[in-house]
Order: structure tokens, then sequence, then C-alpha cells
């Protein structure tokens, strides 16, 4: 067996080829005093480079394929932007003449302060933008240092069927190497989420980002066999490992064709096992996408949207009429409808203004525990679901559920709310649903007594994860922590799935669990029959189901859930996944 | 001078796609644009200026348009944050 480097599967896909080493080696700027006489000749070359960047960014974004997704030409704006805004293009001049300095080292000075500010702010997302500076900044820097400083782009030129290897790649880098026809990128730096990674997603190129040491590891024109779904690249391939990944290639090729034959579809396995397909959705203009995917119904609607960011929540009327234009929509399938999750950054103006934001909120005042802190919200929202439950299927949800105490709270709410209807003469589903998301590890342990009392339970594996491994998602620095596949995880979904069987209700899984298809198998096998997704995952997810046999999986789940480390689950995860 | 409250909705935040097209957007106007976040104010003409707003999903910003063409400004603007910046989520 070759030589197997591990890092962060960014973009799915097999890519086989040989190894293009990317050489991007650091700019070394040093600094120079300038005399005075020629401080203004400093700065006419300093706008020189700047104009050639520009120059450069545009003839990239010229060479952007007409089918490649319309947000790419939106990446190469954002850096032609920052090369016409003051901070870049005046900044420089100033301390060139304040500091009688070298371009080069205003550009990098000015660099400096600005990504210092980005690395503070609180959101990882735009933390990661820092990157976006960093690359306009090279690209001015590369062009006042002249030639031999030369872009990567441009070095990979011919990189047709080559796997580039690179320390970091620019998004226009990207762009050019699929001009080119690149087979796939791996770098040792950059996270999922940065430009680069959605840009090569979004190109469909095979990627590895966060591969450790890759460039030491690799040598040039070596053969190299890219896993972009599993994160990984393997060196030197044994022929029956190259015969094993071209299977895969033509395999994946095969099954973006098989997709647009399934949509019309039931779910069904192999063996008979009817599954429901349900769509995560946030406003009534979600609606098309679930008619484009034929999805069994709704198995999320996030109803925070209509009250973020306004000084006053919505009133009944206007909670009914979008409530109800969903539920029209949706024609007498199902509708759940999860009540107010607030809490985190989505906080209410007028329920924050009362309450001290607390420093740690995930595990704070949010969803059923505000709403019950505030019932005068709640119950309006209540009123609404109810009278929208007139129109079809719905089914109310209530978000993280921890005590009993919660839920009974809740049934009296609903109760009273329903007898007010009744005296009002306003229709509603008398035998409406109501569920609860088991999302608090207590709750998954506490699942049967939940179950007894609830007419269904949905599994919400981003909070439920996050809170049982005590890892905040966001927060790279331990967000390595953060495995749908931990022992105890597992052991928290299996615990809620048997409850509603015990019990007799529907159980169904609404994280981002249930889209990634990874795991679609070892759910099926441990007994969850109602996927909740974003609409564009669910045809992936049938195709998984209805190529599988619960019968032939169940052997394997009772593996897993024995099985103590990590890398042992992934390995039976992978072998569920490779059964025919 | 006018000004409004506006709510970012869509997933991602004002990040940089976003932000670029806000700058642009608001570029094609004779009017000042500034955004306010909490204590931060910045030209809403400028890209490194809005990306430092740093403002995510859930976040409002305060926007303020003054100029001859402010009407006209101000309710494109508040149809780009509406329309989630032309993202399909």
């Amino acid at each position: 067996m070759g030589l197997v480097i591990n890092g962060i599967s960014v973009s799915r896909g097999i890519a086989i080829g040989k190894a293009h080493l990317l050489r991007h080696d650091e700019l070394e700027v040093s600094r120079h005093t300038v005399p005075r006489p020629l401080i203004d000749e400093e700065i006419t070359r300093f706008k020189v480079a700047l104009g050639k960047a520009r120059r450069q960014l545009r003839a990239i974004r010229d060479r952007i394929p007409h089918h490649a997704p319309a947000d790419i030409v939106g990446f190469i704006d954002t850096h032609l932007l920052m090369l016409e805004d003051a901070v870049l293009t005046e900044a420089p001049i100033e301390i060139i003449r304040e500091q009688q300095c070298n371009a080069e080292w205003a550009v990098k000075t000015q660099c400096e302060t600005l990504v210092n500010v980005f690395e503070e702010m609180n959101d990882p997302y735009l933390r990661t933008r820092k990157d976006d500076i960093n690359h306009v900044v090279d690209r001015v820097l590369r062009n006042l240092m002249g030639p031999g400083s030369g872009e990567a782009g441009q070095q990979s030129r011919g990189a047709k069927d080559r796997i580039v290897i690179a320390e970091d790649v620019s998004p226009a880098e990207v762009l050019i190497m699929h001009h080119e026809g690149v087979a796939g990128i791996v770098t040792r730096y950059g996270g999922p989420n940065s430009h680069t990674a959605i840009l090569a997603r979004s190109l469909g190129i095979p990627t590895v980002v966060g591969a450790p040491h890759v460039q030491e590891y690799i040598r040039k024109h070596e053969a190299l066999v890219l896993d972009g779904r599993q994160g990984a690249v393997l060196a030197l391939p044994m022929p029956v490992e190259l015969g094993y990944y071209r299977g895969r290639q033509r395999e994946e090729k095969r099954r973006l064709q098989e997709l647009k034959g399934i949509r019309d579809l039931p779910a069904r396995t192999l063996d008979g096992v009817d599954v429901q397909l349900l769509a995560n959705v946030e406003i009534p203009e979600d609606i098309p996408s679930i008619k484009k995917v034929c999805a069994d119904g709704i198995g999320l609607y996030r109803t925070e949207m209509l009250f973020i960011n306004r000084d006053r929540p919505p009133d009944e009327e206007e909670q009914f009429q979008v409530y109800r234009k969903i539920v029209r929509a949706m024609k007498g399938a199902p509708v759940t409808i999860r009540t107010l999750d607030l809490g985190a950054d989505k906080t209410l103006q007028e329920v924050q203004r009362d309450h001290v934001v607390m420093t740690n909120p995930a595990m704070g005042l949010r969803a059923i525990r505000c709403c019950l802190k505030e019932p005068e919200i709640f119950v309006t929202q209540i009123r609404a679901i109810l009278r929208a439950s007139a129109y079809g299927n719905v089914r109310m949800m209530i978000p993280m559920l921890s005590t009993l105490q919660e839920l009974r709270q809740v049934e009296n709410l609903v109760e009273e709310e329903k007898k007010r209807l009744r005296g009002q003469r306003k229709a509603f589903d008398e035998s409406i649903r109501i569920g609860g998301m088991i999302e608090v590890p207590a709750a998954a342990m506490a699942a049967n007594a939940f179950a007894r009392r609830l007419d269904f339970l949905s599994i919400g594996t981003n909070d439920l994860i996050q809170y049982a491994l005590a890892v905040d998602r966001l927060d790279e620095e331990v967000n390595y922590l953060y495995d749908p596949l931990h022992p105890a995880v597992l052991k928290l979904i299996r615990m809620t799935i048997m409850a509603g069987k015990k019990a007799g209700i529907p159980v169904s899984m609404c994280g981002e669990m249930a889209g990634d298809p990874r795991y679609t198998r070892l759910l099926l096998g441990m007994g969850l029959r109602e996927f909740s997704a974003y609409p564009a995952t669910l045809l992936e997810i049938k195709a998984i189901i209805n190529s599988s046999r619960v019968g032939m999986l169940e052997k394997y789940i009772r593996r897993i859930l024995r099985a103590e480390r990590q890398e042992d689950i992934l390995t039976l995860v992978e072998t569920l996944n490779s059964l025919h | 001078m006018i000004r409004k409250d506006i709510p970012v909705i869509n997933r991602l935040g004002l990040h940089a796609r976003a932000a670029a097209k806000l700058v642009t957007l608001a570029s094609e106007f004779s009017s000042a644009v500034q955004l306010e976040r909490g204590k931060k104010r910045v030209n809403g003409k400028s890209i490194m200026g809005v990306m430092m707003l740093a403002a995510g999903q859930g976040a409002t910003i305060r926007v303020m348009v003054d100029g001859p063409d402010e009407q006209e400004a101000m309710a494109s603007i508040e149809e780009l944050f509406r329309q989630r910046f032309g993202e399909d989520e």
C-alpha cells in the first residue's frame, strides 16, 4: 500500500493523476528607506503594480467558463473591489510618504493592519476572510517585485490531469487551474469555509485542504489518487488500488446520471422498507425547491426568519398567513413547524432588551426555555400554528426540550389555546400532532419518557453532537473534535430511535447528519425511517436508500454500536457504504 | 438624509461576495452611503469597510444614505438585502 495523507474533505469526487508541486514561496519583503526626492517615483511604482494586478484579475474573470456557477465571478469581483478600495489604494501611499519606505514594505504593513482586524472577528466565517486580503496583497507584491515572483497559476500552465500540491491556492488560481483542466487540488492550509474551498466545490474539482506536510511527503510527478470524499491523498498507489479508484470514478459519473432518474420514485430499500424523505425550509420561497426533488413533506420549518430583526414579533394574523401559505402549498403532505428557536445570535430584540445576554448562549435562554419565559410570544405562535393546521397536515415541533416539566407546560398552553379557538369558532386540526426535538443529550437519555408523551421525535444532530462532545462546531480551534461517529453520539441517536419504536411513534432526524450521504446507511441500519435535509441533498440520500438492504445492514450496526474506537467505527461505516 | 435598519437574512451573512454586491450597488449612486452596526460605522462603498462590519446572519445594519438620489439608493439596497444578495440557499 502507498502513502496516505489525510486532510479535510472539501469537494467530493476522485482524481487520479500525477503530482504537480506548486512552489508558492513566502515573499520576503524587507524595508528600505527611500530618499525624499524619489518618493513620488516610489508611489508611481506602487500605482503601476496595482493597475497590473487589476488587469490580471480582469483577465482571469474573462476566462471563467460559461457553465460555471454565476457566483464565481463574484469571488473575483470581490478581489477587484479590494484593489479599488482606499484601504489598499491610498493607505499604502500615505505609509510610503510618512515612513519614507519602499512600496513593498508599505503594502505589507497595511496588509498586516487589515489582517489583524479580521482576526479579531468573532464570526469564524468572516475570520477566514483574511485569506482574501492575503491573496490580493500577494498579487500586488508579486507585481511590485517583478519577474521571478510570478503567480502560481502561471507555473501550473498545462496542468491537465495533474493533481496540484500547494501550500495554499487563491480562488483566482483555482479558476486558472480549472480552465487548464486540473484533476484535483491538495493544499496544506485552508479550511472548508475558505473561498478557495467553496469555489473548488462549486466547480466540482476534487479537493482536499489542511493536508499536513503534504509538500514534503509527495515528490514531483509521483502517481497520486485523491479521494475527495474521504479527504485523503494516496501516493504511489498499487495497481489494485488504482483499479479500485478507477471503478469508483466511473461509479461516481454513473451516479450523477442516475440521480436524475429517481426523482419520481418512492424512497424504498431493496428489501421493501419505506423511508420518508423530508425537507428543511426557512421561508415560503423554499417551496419550489421541495417540489423539484419530490420530497415527502417538510421535516423542519424554521420559523425564526419571521421573528428576527424587528422590534415587535409578528402578530397572530401575520404568522397565520405565512404558515397557511406553506401548509396549502404542500397539499396534505406533512409540514413540521418548529416553534421559535431563538437564542445565540438570532435574538429577538424585545427579548434581548429584557434579559441579560449570557456569554454561553447555546446553553442559555433559548428555544423552548425562551418561549416559556415569554409566554405571550409563544402563545401567539401556538395559535397561528393551530389555525394553519386546518389547511393541511401540520405537526408542531418543540425545540430543545430537556425536562418533562417543559413539555407539560407546552401541553397546557396548547390545550388552553385549543379551547379558546373552539370558543371563537376558529378552525384547527383537533388531532394536530406535537413532537419534540431531541438535541439535548439528557433528552436523548430520557427519550422513553418523552416518546410516551409525544406524537413524534426529531433528532437535531447539530446541537446534540455539540452538547454531547462539548464542542463548538464553529470554533476552529476545537472543531476537529466534532464527530458524528463518536460512540457516545451514536448511542444517543440509537436510544432516541429505539424509544420512538417502543412507543410506536415516528422518529426523524433533521440535523446535518441526516443530509450527509456518508451516514445514510448507518442511520438506516440504526432504524431511522425519516430523514429531513436541505432539498438539494435529498435525491442523493434516496439513491443510497434505494440501493440498500436493511437486512444486510443490521449485523454491521451491532458491531458499530459495540465498537469503542472512532477509527474502527469509521472503517465499519465505510464497509457498510461499500456493500452491494 | 434617510436611515433605515435592515436585517441580514441570508445564511452566510454579509460575507465577501454579498459585500461585493452591496458595494457595487452603492457605488452606482451619487449619494453617500454609510453603514452602521453597533459602534462600527463604515463607508458603504468600501469593500473592506463593509466586510469589517462582520455582520453575520441575524445582524441588523443601520443604513444611512445622503444625497440627491437617496430614495432610490435606499430602495435598491433594501431590495438587495431582501433578495438575500441573490444567493440560492
